[in-house]
């Protein structure tokens, strides 16, 4: 068996890693030393340019790979693990962009609100989410045949991606401490412009392709795992013929087998 | 130190260890599984041969 030649690192990941570095560093230096203050909130709307391009890969694109990983593996004609373990890398990856929205967010919030934390709808529902893949992470850790694991976690990813409306409608559905959208209102009438809609568009951009390259690596570990597990089971499975085959060899034996029973 | 020096040094730092994490881990991994190939012994990440 050629692992190496199964699973190997794909070009395309490394060059999406790179592009992601790259935007990254255009996105602080942006942020940080080229825009200028926001005239109600000053320095402090620096941290916009990071909080929800976080949150959105959190939300969408953690959750929504999940999700479709999940349906895809759930789906009788669609079933491969590979959609297994496309969902479990999602949300591994998203359960850290979820914890660092929530701290980004509080650390916007003490200065912006006066306080760390409230407990209002949005803030919330996003520590939920974030609870719900700790809770998904977990599950996966259970000892289980990989077909019962996978189907296990499918359905918890299906609960994960409930809260997800949940999250996004928050500041609609309940009178919420957190803001109405940020960048967009529910028309698509972007609030932001200038240097700053462009530096918030390339955060996007860049925390996107960083989510892109961590997911890839994370699914080359879930591979890794499962081939581990198979080469297990085949030493143990031979460790039993093994033992199975002396058994019989013993039970065929003439009683004693040296003879040398008085 | 601000608020927003604080919230890109945690946002970032978090963002580099895990990728750092996550990278070890695929390494040991790979070397785990290369290590197995060669000897037919159980698969252990991080087990020296």
């Amino acid at each position: 068996m050629n692992t190496s030649a199964k699973v190997s690192r794909p070009r395309w990941l490394t060059v999406v890693g790179i592009l992601g570095l790259v935007c990254m560093g255009f996105t602080v230096w942006l942020g940080l030393w080229i825009t200028p203050p926001d005239v109600v909130q000053g320095n402090l709307a620096r941290l916009l340019y990071i909080h929800p391009p976080i949150a959105t890969v959190a939300l969408y694109w953690a959750g929504g790979v999940a999700l479709a990983g999940s349906l895809l593996y759930l789906w009788p004609r669609t079933r491969s693990f590979f959609w297994d373990r496309l969902a479990a890398s999602a949300v591994e990856v998203g359960a850290v962009f979820s914890a660092l929205t929530c701290i980004t967010g509080s650390i916007w919030g003490r200065p912006a609100w006066g306080v760390w934390w409230a407990w209002d709808a949005r803030l919330t529902s996003t520590a939920l989410l974030f609870l719900l893949e700790l809770g998904y992470l977990a599950l996966r850790r259970v000892p289980a045949d990989p077909a019962t694991r996978a189907k296990r976690c499918a359905v918890a990813a299906l609960l994960i991606a409930l809260d997800v409306p949940i999250v996004h409608f928050s500041v609609d559905w309940w009178q919420t401490l957190h803001q109405t959208g940020t960048v967009l209102d529910p028309g698509f009438h972007l609030h932001v412009h200038g240097s700053m809609a462009w530096t918030f568009l390339l955060g996007f951009i860049a925390f996107s392709l960083i989510f892109v390259w961590l997911l890839g690596v994370r699914y080359r570990i879930e591979v890794l795992q499962d081939e581990a597990g198979h080469q297990e089971m085949d030493v143990s499975l031979a460790e039993r013929w093994s033992e199975g085959a002396d058994l019989v060899s013993t039970a065929r034996a003439p009683y004693p087998p040296d003879g040398s029973a008085s | 130190m601000s608020y927003v020096d604080a919230g890109y040094t945690v946002a970032l730092a978090t963002l580099f260890v895990y990728g750092v994490g996550l990278g070890l881990r695929r390494r040991r991994w790979e070397r785990a599984l290369k290590v197995a190939e060669d000897s037919d012994e159980p698969v252990v990440p991080g087990a020296r041969s």
